[in-house]
């Protein structure tokens, strides 16, 4: 919260209250305001259930696959939901959810929302027609028979999922893959693999301090990260840092909204951020001002480290690898080493790259080197999953008596691998999740004859639109759980209704802060949809009517049960609380210190800060956090194709609401690469390079650099934009260790662009 | 504006035709020797061509049932008086009609005047709003006034005897240029004010609208009367024509304050 | 001075995230094209980086409302104990004069109902004792609720560039000014 404001606003009303109550203090006018600690408590109680009558409230919080997994507050009357809010009790949420969040109350009623099953004659034809919950699974628990009958496994049967909705009992997809036997799995993250590996190189895991400690920073370096757009909740504290004096560098090859609001930006040379972080370390070495003692007690090979410094890495090449100015470089170096705590925000941008896990180490380095790890008010921010330790109960199912898979992998199924050790002889198959659709056309004995889409738009999402159009095609059956009709539904023969948030009951947590909200079903679910453990429990109904002990998902399931068994006592202990009732009054923090890393404890295999990480050499990368070369350009431009603040991937920019705000595509060109190429203002243009092409309006500004072209990631209901028809599957080059697959290169893209 | 509001075109246009219309009539009436003409089927005409104007202006509102209520805030609204105004206006000219044998009544004559301009006064106030910079001053009034004196000397010549015709010819010739001149200049003023009066002011001058009105409504009349030294009895439909394109025009191509908040 | 409500725009601290907009339509569930709250990007002319400062504009509850001045079917009143204009749409005969009148652009024509609206302040929520959803919803605190009876902030301004100046309505919202970082670009060559 930012007092200042607050202590403003009740300066001008003339009250010393809390920001919930000075409202209350408001209305109550002059004669109330001698009492009121007693009188202001019916109006405190009133605003709890809304100000309308007959108001009834739950308790909702957003899957969205985003730092601030908002915790919300539902009000229904008539069982309709008539708005929303953020939840007060978060600190965080502070009553707050973002323009996507408020955009929630219009998707159960969306009139474009998938409401029953629906059979496609012709993939992409749009020749659909409505069928029936039991002819739908008829025709795909048939097809899984055939296909187990025709390969003696369930292998050519592939789920393509992430993080459309990350609400815990959601896991309960793969469990109904379990319980179908050994299948594919597209496996990996296109989001944050290779800094997740970084940090596991360097710090043994991924844990960042509590968002909510930004205030104690004395200094604060965003980089390649956009809070403004994409984390809002956490620009308060950053402002109230800023307000307590401290100062926000932001560093990215963009000027971002978040740049807007910082102290200082430096436009720095896209997937240069290793060059330059490495250059301030080496200006801190050379003036001493980095933290002998909590290197020297805390830390291994750091004289390595400060070797190939001093052997490589200059100021002046670092300026010259990055574009910031060696006395920029030097001078936020010095400021950064000597303000006491300071912090770093390692955005996921930077590490989209073919060099990003390489980034991300050197930027860790730099914090630790300084002493800034485990401190409050410090920390290398990236994200955490201290707070996942659910049971994953719909997650974990038997695999059918008998049932045969793969041989030979073991690695982890994602950077939300909730497995366990649990070794079988068998396993299911692994295909890379960052190329898809390489995968789906090449995979072979069994081919992927089943496809099984859910909580994705990989047509909109993932890389290469156009050979994912071409693999789309493969596949003798594709079943889609969707809620709206999407570029994937488009592309399936099958699309099955799913809930929304507000027609089923889970619980969420953040991979950002540090808060647990539950989500309790708000209304009845609309139309025909059910969630997809109400799928899975279907499916696995029909597969044993067809052949009994074909698949061992329960047939029966009430979405409230199974999120009462997602609890344990860890749970519980850690957020303080004996049952998971108690959420219903709220969301509730998980009792950690704000400071990651803070008893210094690390998870490396030497339990000390590793500069020097044999683990990474063993895996194939640089032991230590040296500099790597970015991809190298194939094209006239850089193609940067950021999240845009009114959507997250392909949600809720289709929504009719955010239409009003945000009614079509853009990309963005730096005026004087437009004025080479002859383009002017609100021209329609051709972005285009190898693997294809977009056409949209453009918009001049100098936000982004002369040799940048920008675009947003959305899928537009009405619109054919579609960004992925220019960004390849590259690989980063990290990923692997901990995520089981290496990212991509999203960031390290290429394209030229000309009047269309 | 962004649409062209033609219910609020014909009830505008109209009215301030049928007002121009009476007044010339009782101008004619009152303040020249001889015979004033076919006064009592001038009045007819004005009349009808005002009620015509006000029930084009009931489908302006979203509520036309509602129109009665538009007459409860005559102490601020300048649409209440507008429309009370002009109801009042339509009384008299029915009463006009109703009471005049070869003449009106000289007292009904003078209030239905003097009514009349006070309703062109409480048009031109209605439509002079704040979220419309460039007409957000004495304009309107001044476009207003126009319209009925060009009008209504127009459509007065079908109904004045031989006599007078040459003298309404000179009025409608002088009205035609004032008005010429008014609507040259008007743009390029706007061009010089704030940001919005210029978007107002280049509208305009890009707009076929605008030019259409100049031409046909005005030109090529003035041009006629100067020729002929009489108006011929084509040229009122045409002025008629003119001043309807030239009413889209204005609510159509005047640009909103609210466009350019953010910018300077 | 009586009191006045209004809104205090800290474009300063705005992140530009239209947050407050959707939450107005999340909280009254406005026809399609209808918006009660816009958030307006300000020109290069008034800041220098595209669509990087904004004002979030609704209804400012002017203390002298040409809203409620010029409608002929009184649907306007203004609250004697705040200042909150509020528009009554039983009122209102869809006339569209306070939606030409407001330079502000707050009053829209709601086409399905066939007449005005405008942002109320939500007054129902002060009323409840709680904030308008918009204020409640910004999460950087850079829309706020203020008592222009006893605002006294030294920065602020009532009639910052890119906010229409209109002194005769006398609009009840002021204004912090948006800043710039010191920018270092990279060297071109």
């Amino acid at each position: 919260m930012n007092h200042s404001a607050v202590d403003q606003a009740q300066k001008a009303i003339g009250c010393a209250m809390s920001r919930r109550k000075f409202l209350g203090c408001l209305a109550a006018s002059g004669l109330l305001a001698a009492f009121p600690g007693a009188l202001l408590r019916p109006l405190e109680a009133r605003a709890q259930g809304g100000f309308q009558e007959g108001l009834e409230m739950f308790r909702n919080a957003c899957p969205r696959n985003c730092y601030d997994t908002c915790s919300i507050k539902t009000f229904v009357k008539d069982g309709v939901i008539q708005y929303i809010e953020g939840a007060p009790e978060s600190t965080f949420t502070d009553g707050g959810l973002c323009v996507k969040g408020y955009a929630y109350t219009r998707r159960p009623y969306s009139p474009d929302r998938v409401k029953y099953p629906m059979i496609q004659s012709g993939r992409g034809s749009g020749n659909w027609k409505r069928i029936s919950w039991d002819e739908a699974l008829d025709v795909i628990a048939k097809k899984f028979i055939e296909i187990n009958e025709k390969d003696g496994s369930m292998l050519g049967l592939a789920l393509s999922k992430y993080s459309g909705n990350f609400g815990i009992t959601n896991y309960g997809v793969e469990g109904m893959m379990t319980s179908l036997g050994y299948t594919s799995r597209f496996v990996g993250t296109p989001c944050w693999p290779a800094g997740i590996d970084a940090q596991n190189y360097d710090l043994g895991d991924m844990w960042c301090n509590d968002p909510e400690d930004l205030v104690n920073a004395r200094y604060i370096i965003l980089w390649g990260a956009n809070p403004a757009w994409n984390s809002v909740h956490s620009m308060k504290y950053i402002l109230e840092a800023q307000d307590r004096g401290a100062k926000v560098v932001c560093i990215d090859p963009v000027f971002t909204q978040t740049a807007a609001k910082a102290d200082v930006y430096w436009e720095v040379e896209t997937s240069m951020d290793g060059a330059l972080a490495l250059g301030m370390a080496r200006h801190i070495l050379d003036r001493e001002l980095h933290d002998r003692e909590w290197v020297r007690n805390n830390s291994l090979g750091f004289e390595d480290f400060a070797d190939y410094l001093r052997r490589e890495v200059t100021v002046d090449w670092a300026a010259e690898q990055s574009g910031i100015p060696a006395e920029q470089i030097t001078r936020v170096a010095e400021e950064f080493a000597t303000a006491k705590p300071a912090s770093i925000w390692i955005g996921y941008g930077m590490q989209r790259h073919v060099n990003g896990g390489a980034s991300v180490r050197s930027v860790d380095a730099l914090v630790a080197m300084t002493g800034n790890v485990g401190k409050a008010g410090g920390g290398a921010r990236y994200g955490h999953l201290r707070t996942w330790g659910f049971n994953y109960h719909a997650l974990l199912q038997k695999r059918p008596e008998g049932a045969v898979g793969f041989l030979g992998t073991g690695g982890p199924m994602g950077d939300f691998d909730f497995t366990g050790d649990v070794q079988d002889e068998y396993t299911d198959r692994p295909l890379n999740m960052n190329k898809t659709a390489e995968e789906i056309l090449t995979a072979d004995d069994p081919p992927v004859r089943v496809l099984w889409v859910s909580c994705k738009n990989p047509l909109s999402q993932d890389f290469d639109r156009n050979k994912m159009v071409r693999a789309f095609q493969k596949p003798e059956l594709i079943v889609s759980v969707e809620q709206y009709f999407t570029e994937t539904v488009a592309l399936s023969d099958i699309v099955l209704p799913v809930t929304t948030l507000f027609e089923e009951w889970t619980v969420n947590v953040s991979y950002w802060h540090y808060w647990m909200s539950i989500n309790e079903q708000a209304i009845k679910p609309m139309y025909e949809t059910k969630s997809n453990i109400e799928i899975a429990a279907a499916l696995s109904k029909r597969m044993n009517e067809l052949q009994p002990g074909s698949c061992t998902f329960p047939t029966d399931i009430d979405t409230k049960d199974w999120l009462a068994r997602e609890f344990n006592q860890g749970i519980y202990d850690l957020f303080g609380i004996s049952s998971w009732e108690e959420l219903k009054n709220g969301p509730v923090k998980a009792k950690m210190h704000p400071a990651s890393w803070h008893d210094l404890q690390f998870g490396t295999p030497s339990g000390k800060y590793e500069f020097r990480s044999e683990l990474c050499a063993e895996h194939g990368h640089q032991a230590l956090p040296k500099f790597k070369e970015g991809r190298k350009p194939y094209d006239k431009l850089r193609l940067l194709t950021p999240h845009t603040k009114f959507g997250i991937h392909s949600q809720f920019v289709n929504i009719d609401w955010m239409e009003e705000f945000n009614p079509e595509p853009f990309c963005y060109l730096n005026p004087k690469a437009a004025s080479e190429r002859g383009i002017k203002d609100g021209d329609q243009v051709r972005v285009f390079n190898k693997i294809g092409e977009v056409r949209l309006e453009v918009k001049l500004t100098e936000v982004v650099p002369p040799d940048v072209v920008m675009m947003y990631t959305a899928w537009f209901r009405n619109n054919p934009y579609n960004c992925q028809n220019l960004v390849d599957d590259e690989a980063s080059d990290m990923g692997a260790y901990k995520t089981g697959m290496p990212g991509v290169a999203i960031h390290g893209q290429f394209c030229d662009v000309a009047r269309a | 504006m962004n649409n062209m509001e033609l219910s609020l075109v014909f009830f505008t246009v109209l009215s301030q035709a049928a007002i121009g219309l009476v007044i010339l009539s009782s101008v004619r009436q009152l303040a020249l020797e001889g015979p004033a003409g076919n006064v009592r089927m001038e009045w007819l005409a004005a009349a009808i061509l005002l009620l015509v104007g006000m029930l084009a202006s009931l489908f302006h509102l979203g509520h036309p049932l509602g129109a009665p209520r538009a007459l409860t805030h005559l102490g601020t609204a300048w649409l209440s008086r507008e429309a009370l105004g002009v109801g009042l206006v339509l009384g008299l000219m029915v009463l006009g009609f109703i009471t005049a044998r070869e003449a009106v009544k000289p007292g009904l004559a003078l209030a239905a005047g003097a009514v009349g301009l006070l309703a062109l006064f409480f048009m031109g106030m209605t439509y002079a709003p704040p979220g419309y910079p460039a007409l957000s001053n004495a304009l309107p009034l001044v476009f207003f006034l126009l319209t009925a004196a060009v009008l209504g000397t127009a459509f007065s010549s079908y109904f004045a005897p031989a006599e007078k015709k040459p003298l309404l010819a000179r009025i409608l010739g002088v009205s035609l240029l004032v008005a010429l001149v008014v609507y040259l200049v008007v743009p390029l003023v706007w061009l010089s004010g704030g940001t919005v009066m210029q978007q107002t002011g280049t509208a305009y001058l890009t707009s076929p609208l605008y030019w259409t009105r100049i031409i046909i409504g005005l030109a090529i009349p003035l041009y006629a009367i100067w020729r002929s030294g009489s108006i011929s009895f084509w040229v009122p439909p045409v002025i008629l024509f003119g001043e309807l394109i030239g009413r889209v025009a204005f609510f159509s191509l005047s640009v909103h304050a609210s466009a350019n908040i953010g910018g300077l | 001075m009586r009191k006045q409500l209004g809104f205090y725009v800290d474009a300063k601290r705005c992140i530009g995230c239209f947050t407050c907009a959707m939450a107005c339509k999340n909280q009254y569930l406005q026809d399609t094209g209808v918006i009660w709250r816009q958030v307006y990007p300000l020109k290069t002319e008034i800041y220098p980086h595209r669509e990087r400062a904004f004002y979030s504009l609704a209804c400012n509850h002017c203390a002298n409302p040409t809203c409620l001045n010029v409608c002929p079917a009184r649907a306007f009143y203004k609250r004697d104990q705040d200042g909150i204009v509020v528009h009554e749409q039983d009122k209102c005969i869809g006339c569209g004069n306070c939606i030409r009148s407001c330079p502000y652009g707050a009053a829209r024509y709601n086409p399905v109902l066939k007449k005005a609206e405008k942002c109320s302040f939500c007054w129902e929520r002060i009323d409840a004792g709680q904030q308008p959803a918009c204020v409640l919803s910004c999460p950087v605190d850079a829309l706020r609720l203020i008592d222009l009876a006893g605002f006294e902030e030294p920065n602020a301004v009532q009639y910052p560039p890119g906010f229409p100046r209109f002194p005769s309505l006398n609009p009840s919202v002021r204004f912090r000014v948006a800043t710039t970082p010191t920018i270092i670009r990279r060297s071109r060559t």
